[in-house]
């Protein structure tokens, strides 16, 4: 257990550098930067009450906590983007002290100086494709048939028209992401999102993020390039973001 | 003091791509406090609140082993 005293814990949001006068200004208030000028953590006093190790679990399960938490989280991270280079830590690093943030930066320092060094001067974007209801390759068209045989061609007929419609929808968002990666440094297919959780009648058939140089605006460009060639996909695109899908350590705890 | 906003980000990010960044993506480095957390699936946490309110919720996936 911990002592009754103790009521707070830090969290932290993300690796960020080189820091200077800007970036501590850009800070909400009880934000602040652990480290050096060249590579800092920036973390935060939060309360135990509600980031302890027990309390946690549950306020997980609470949508409307999740919700502002999380939004918080990816606040703190946008506002310092356009300012320095950020390593985003995943949601809910809570260390004990402020001295235990500098440790967590000490013995990780050259890994997190490596995954800096590899988000300088990037940001990423996120790429999804709709498909229409109506256009998704499994729905074949009912019609109806009149004999129990009819009806068992009709049906092979549908699984042929299916199929073919499946290959050349994985033909197209294999090309697409091709052309996406080529414009970009790296590219990662997430697991599409399901229709139950975008609320979304389009079926989300491509979830992509890339990393890409600058602000970005480059890649935007391709991505409307490819809007226009392929009418029949619908893009959408989300970001600049800090690069979340690309600091993967390699090292879990 | 005025909020920055990032400049691409006019329009309210969805819950579920927060969701798909925030809690399953970034530096999955831990904090001496969160031992215990971290081997909670944060990003199916943060889906199955996501369907639960969605009110459109049709099994618990029960693969919580372990």
């Amino acid at each position: 257990m911990i002592g009754a005293a103790i009521d707070t814990a830090w969290y932290a949001y993300a690796v960020v550098g080189p820091v200077d006068a800007e970036i501590r200004a850009a800070l909400p208030a009880p934000l602040e930067l652990v480290g050096s000028a060249e590579l800092a953590v920036v973390a935060g006093e939060v309360p135990l009450a509600e980031f302890g190790e027990d309390v946690l679990r549950e306020r997980l399960n609470d949508r409307e906590w999740l919700e502002e938490k999380a939004r918080a989280h990816d606040e703190v991270i946008r506002r310092l983007l356009p300012l320095t280079t950020v390593v985003p830590l995943r949601f809910g690093s809570i260390h004990r002290d402020r001295i235990a943030v500098e440790a967590f930066l000490e013995t990780r320092h050259d890994a997190l100086a490596a995954a800096l060094e590899r988000v300088r001067g990037r940001v990423e974007v996120g790429v999804k494709i709709w498909l229409d209801r109506d256009q998704r390759p499994a729905r074949g068209r009912q019609e109806a048939a009149a004999t129990g045989r009819a009806y068992l061609e009709q049906r092979k007929r549908e699984r042929e028209r299916a199929a073919m419609a499946a290959t050349s929808l994985e033909e197209h968002l294999r090309d697409v992401h091709g052309r996406l990666l080529a414009s970009a440094e790296d590219g990662v297919v997430n697991r599409p999102q399901s229709s139950e959780l975008t609320g979304r009648d389009a079926e989300m058939v491509l979830n992509a993020a890339y990393l890409v140089p600058g602000d970005g605006g480059e890649f935007f460009a391709e991505v409307d390039r490819l809007r226009s060639e392929r009418p029949e996909l619908v893009f959408e695109a989300t970001g600049p973001w800090a690069a979340y899908n690309f600091v993967d350590l390699g090292e879990g705890v | 003091m005025s909020i920055l906003e990032g400049p691409s980000l006019g329009e309210r990010v969805t819950l579920v791509d927060l969701v798909d960044r925030v809690l399953n993506k970034g530096v999955v480095l831990t904090g001496d406090l969160t031992l215990a957390v971290a081997d909670i699936d944060l990003v199916y946490v943060g889906l199955r609140v996501l369907l639960a309110s969605a009110a459109t919720l049709e099994q618990e996936p029960a693969e919580a082993r372990g």
